[in-house]
C-alpha cells in the first residue's frame, strides 16, 4: 500500500513538472523614456518594447567596431556624437577606403521618424540598423560574421541573455537593441524648444525661463522670418516640435538629377530628385548640408534658398519663390535667420554621458 | 472510520492534474462582429479617372497636374449614429479609401460629416491626440500648421501651365491649403448604397471631380489668378472657395 502511494506521489510531481517549460530565462527592465512635454507620443513596435539592458545593450553595438568587417568601424565612425551624430565630411568613407555618394544623416529623434536614410527605402528603425553593416562601401561585412564576432565576447553573451531574457545573439536581436538606443537619442531642450514652448503657451520652468531671457531680437526676427510666407517661408517642410515634415521633397538643388534619391526606390519619375526632408535641430552642428552635403555652412544654406534655386519637373511646389530663384532675402534677414538657426542647438543632446561611447 | 481506496484517490488526483494541464475549451460561440464598412471617394475629372500626376486640361484650356489631395473628415454620423471621430483623406497615400469603422450597414444608410475640424479640436494641442487619432501630429503631419493655428482642412497642390500655347510648361506652382474655423463645411450623402466586399466587408462609393471643384458650381477658382492660399489674411475669398467648391465637388457616385 505504502509503495502504491509513494510511486502515485511521485508520477504527480512529475507530470506537474512536466507542464513547466524548461529554460533559464532573465526578465529585462522596462526602460522610462522620457519625451519632452511638447513632443508627441513615441510609437514604440510591439515586438521591440525599450529595456534599460537593450538600450544599454544597443549603446555598446553603436560604437562597437567588431560590426565591421576588419573590425575598425562602428556606427559612430559616421554618426559623430560631436557632428550632431552626423558625419563632418561630405561623404563618409567606408573600410576599404571607399566613399559614399550621400551625406550621413543626423540621428535625432529618430523614434518619430517613419521612413530612413535620404531615400526613405527603410520604413522602419529595426530594418534600417542592418543595412550599413552589410553594404559593401561601408562597414562591409555580413552579419555571419558579425554575429559571430559578438558571441565571441563573454560581455556580449550576457548582455544579450539580459536584454532579451533568453540566450542567443542574431542579428534581429542586434537590431532591435540598436533601434531601442536609437530611440532614447532624443534633442528637447535646446534654445528653439523655450521659443516654440512659449508661443504655443506651455508653461516654462524656472530653467527655461533663464534661457527665454537670452533670447535675442535677432533670434525672434530670424523666427519671424522663417514662419513667414514672405520671408522665408521654411515652416513648409520644417516646423512643430521636430523641426521636421515627414516627406520627400526636391528643394530645387538642382535642374537635373545624377541621384534620382525617392524616385530611384519608387521607380516613379515624379519622385526623381526627392529626398527626405530632415530636422532641422541642431543644424548648426550637422554640416556640410543637403543629401549631397553640397554645402559646407549655414550661410549658403540660406543663400541657395534665396537665389540658388533650380527649377525643374519635380520642384516642390511649396518652393514658392522658384521663379524668381529663392525668397530674396537681403543680408539682415539672412543673418537673422541664421541666428535663429543656430537656436536649435542642443547641447544637453549632443554631450549627454547616455550617448557616449560606453567604454 | 472508513478510510477510501488509495487507488481510487490516486485516479482522481492524477485526471485533476491531467486536465489541468489542457487547455480551456471555448465557451459558447461569440456574436459575429460587425462588418467593417469603407467609404471610398474616387477622384475623377469630369469624366476621366483621375491620377495624381496625369495632365488635365480646365475649361479655359488651361493643362492641370494634381500632386496632393488631402482633407480632413471629421465627427462622423448617420443621423445621431456615431461612426467615426476623424479621417484623413490622402489620395496619394491611402488612394481612394477615406475612412472604414465597424457596423452594420442598415445603421448607416446616410452619412454626414464636417469637411474640416470643428473648432475645440482645430485648436487643441495635436501631440495629445491618441496615436491612431489622424488629428495626432504625428498622422498629421504637414496637414497641421503651428504658424496659422489648427489644421490645414483641405490641401491640394498642383503644377499648372496656363498659357495655352500648345507647349507644356507646368511652371505655375498651384498651393491651396484652405483651413480655419469659419471655414468648415458639412458634407451629407443620403441613400448610400453599401455592395458586399466579402462576408465582413462591405463599401460606398463617394466621388471627387476636381473639375467641377474648379468650375465651383458658378464660382470658378481662375488658375491664372488664383493659385494661392495658405488661408493668410488677404487670402479669405480663395479659402472660402477651396472649401465651398470642393464641397460641391464631393458626390455620391
Amino acid at each position: 500500500m505504502k509503495f502504491v502511494l509513494i510511486s502515485t506521489l511521485l508520477s504527480l510531481s512529475f507530470l506537474i513538472v512536466s507542464c513547466r517549460k524548461d529554460k533559464v530565462s532573465f526578465e529585462p527592465t522596462p526602460y522610462e523614456l522620457a519625451v519632452p512635454s511638447h513632443f508627441p507620443k513615441m510609437n514604440i513596435p510591439i515586438d521591440n518594447p525599450l529595456t534599460v539592458e537593450g538600450v544599454e545593450l544597443g549603446r555598446k553595438l553603436f560604437y562597437e567596431e567588431l560590426l565591421s568587417g576588419d573590425n575598425t568601424q562602428s556606427c559612430a565612425s559616421c554618426h559623430s556624437p560631436a557632428a550632431a551624430f552626423s558625419d563632418p565630411n561630405q561623404f563618409s568613407t567606408g573600410i576599404q577606403g571607399i566613399q559614399g555618394t550621400r551625406n550621413s544623416m543626423a540621428l535625432i529623434n529618430l523614434g518619430w521618424n517613419n521612413f530612413f536614410f535620404w531615400d526613405g527605402r527603410s520604413k522602419t528603425l529595426e530594418e534600417q540598423v542592418l543595412i550599413p553593416v552589410r553594404d559593401q562601401i561601408e562597414m562591409h561585412n555580413t552579419w555571419t560574421n558579425a554575429v559571430t564576432s559578438l558571441e565571441s565576447r563573454v560581455e556580449y553573451r550576457n548582455m544579450f541573455f539580459k536584454a532579451f531574457g533568453e540566450e542567443g545573439i542574431d542579428s534581429t536581436k542586434a537590431a532591435k537593441a540598436l533601434a531601442q538606443f536609437l530611440r532614447t537619442m532624443i534633442s528637447g531642450s535646446s534654445k528653439y524648444d523655450v521659443m516654440y514652448k512659449y508661443e504655443n503657451g506651455y508653461t516654462l520652468n524656472a530653467k527655461e525661463q533663464q534661457v527665454f531671457q537670452t533670447v535675442s531680437m535677432d533670434e525672434w526676427q530670424g523666427y519671424s522670418l522663417f514662419k513667414s510666407l514672405d520671408g522665408a517661408d521654411c515652416f513648409h517642410c520644417h516646423n512643430g516640435a521636430l523641426m521636421q515634415v515627414l516627406k520627400f521633397s526636391n528643394n530645387g538643388l538642382d535642374a537635373s538629377f545624377s541621384d534620382l534619391g525617392r524616385g530611384a526606390i519608387t521607380g516613379n519619375p515624379a519622385d526623381n530628385g526627392k529626398f527626405k526632408v530632415p530636422t532641422l535641430r541642431n543644424i548648426a552642428l550637422s554640416a556640410p548640408y543637403m543629401h549631397d552635403g553640397r554645402f559646407s555652412s549655414l550661410e549658403e544654406v540660406v543663400d541657395h534658398y534665396s537665389f540658388g534655386i533650380q527649377n525643374s519637373s519635380t520642384i516642390d511646389p511649396l518652393i514658392e519663390f522658384a521663379f524668381q530663384g529663392g525668397v530674396q532675402l537681403n543680408p539682415t534677414q539672412r543673418a537673422q535667420l541664421i541666428a535663429f538657426l543656430n537656436t536649435m542647438t542642443d547641447w544637453d543632446f549632443v554631450t549627454n554621458p547616455a550617448f557616449q561611447d560606453p567604454d | 472510520m472508513r478510510v477510501l481506496n488509495p487507488y481510487f484517490l490516486s485516479a482522481i488526483a492524477l485526471t485533476a492534474i491531467l486536465f489541468s494541464c489542457k487547455k480551456d475549451t471555448p465557451e459558447e460561440p461569440e456574436e459575429p462582429a460587425d462588418p467593417s464598412l469603407e467609404v471610398h471617394i474616387n477622384p475623377y475629372f469630369g469624366m476621366e479617372d483621375l491620377e495624381l500626376n496625369q495632365v488635365f486640361t480646365t475649361d479655359e484650356g488651361y493643362k492641370i497636374k494634381f500632386l496632393t489631395l488631402k482633407f480632413f473628415l471629421e465627427d462622423i454620423r448617420s443621423g445621431a449614429q456615431f461612426a467615426k471621430d476623424a479621417a484623413l483623406f490622402d489620395f496619394g497615400t491611402n488612394g481612394t479609401l477615406a475612412f472604414s469603422f465597424l457596423g452594420k450597414t442598415t445603421d448607416y444608410p446616410s452619412l454626414n460629416m464636417n469637411l474640416g475640424v470643428q473648432s475645440d479640436l482645430n485648436h487643441a494641442d495635436p501631440s495629445l491626440f491618441a496615436s491612431s487619432s489622424p488629428l495626432n501630429i504625428m498622422n498629421a503631419n504637414d496637414m497641421h500648421w503651428d504658424w496659422n493655428p489648427g489644421y490645414i482642412f483641405v490641401k491640394v497642390e498642383a503644377k499648372a501651365d496656363t498659357l495655352v500655347d500648345g507647349i507644356d510648361d507646368f511652371d505655375l506652382n498651384v498651393i491651396l491649403h484652405a483651413g480655419l474655423d469659419p471655414n468648415l463645411q458639412i458634407l451629407n450623402f443620403s441613400e448610400l448604397d453599401w455592395t458586399s466586399q466579402g462576408s465582413t466587408s462591405y463599401r460606398t462609393n463617394l466621388k471627387l471631380d476636381m473639375l467641377e471643384f474648379l468650375r465651383g458650381n458658378g464660382n470658378p477658382i481662375d488658375l491664372k489668378t488664383e493659385y494661392t492660399t495658405h488661408s493668410a489674411p488677404g487670402q479669405e475669398a480663395l479659402t472660402l472657395k477651396v472649401m465651398s467648391n470642393l464641397k460641391h465637388a464631393i458626390t455620391k457616385l
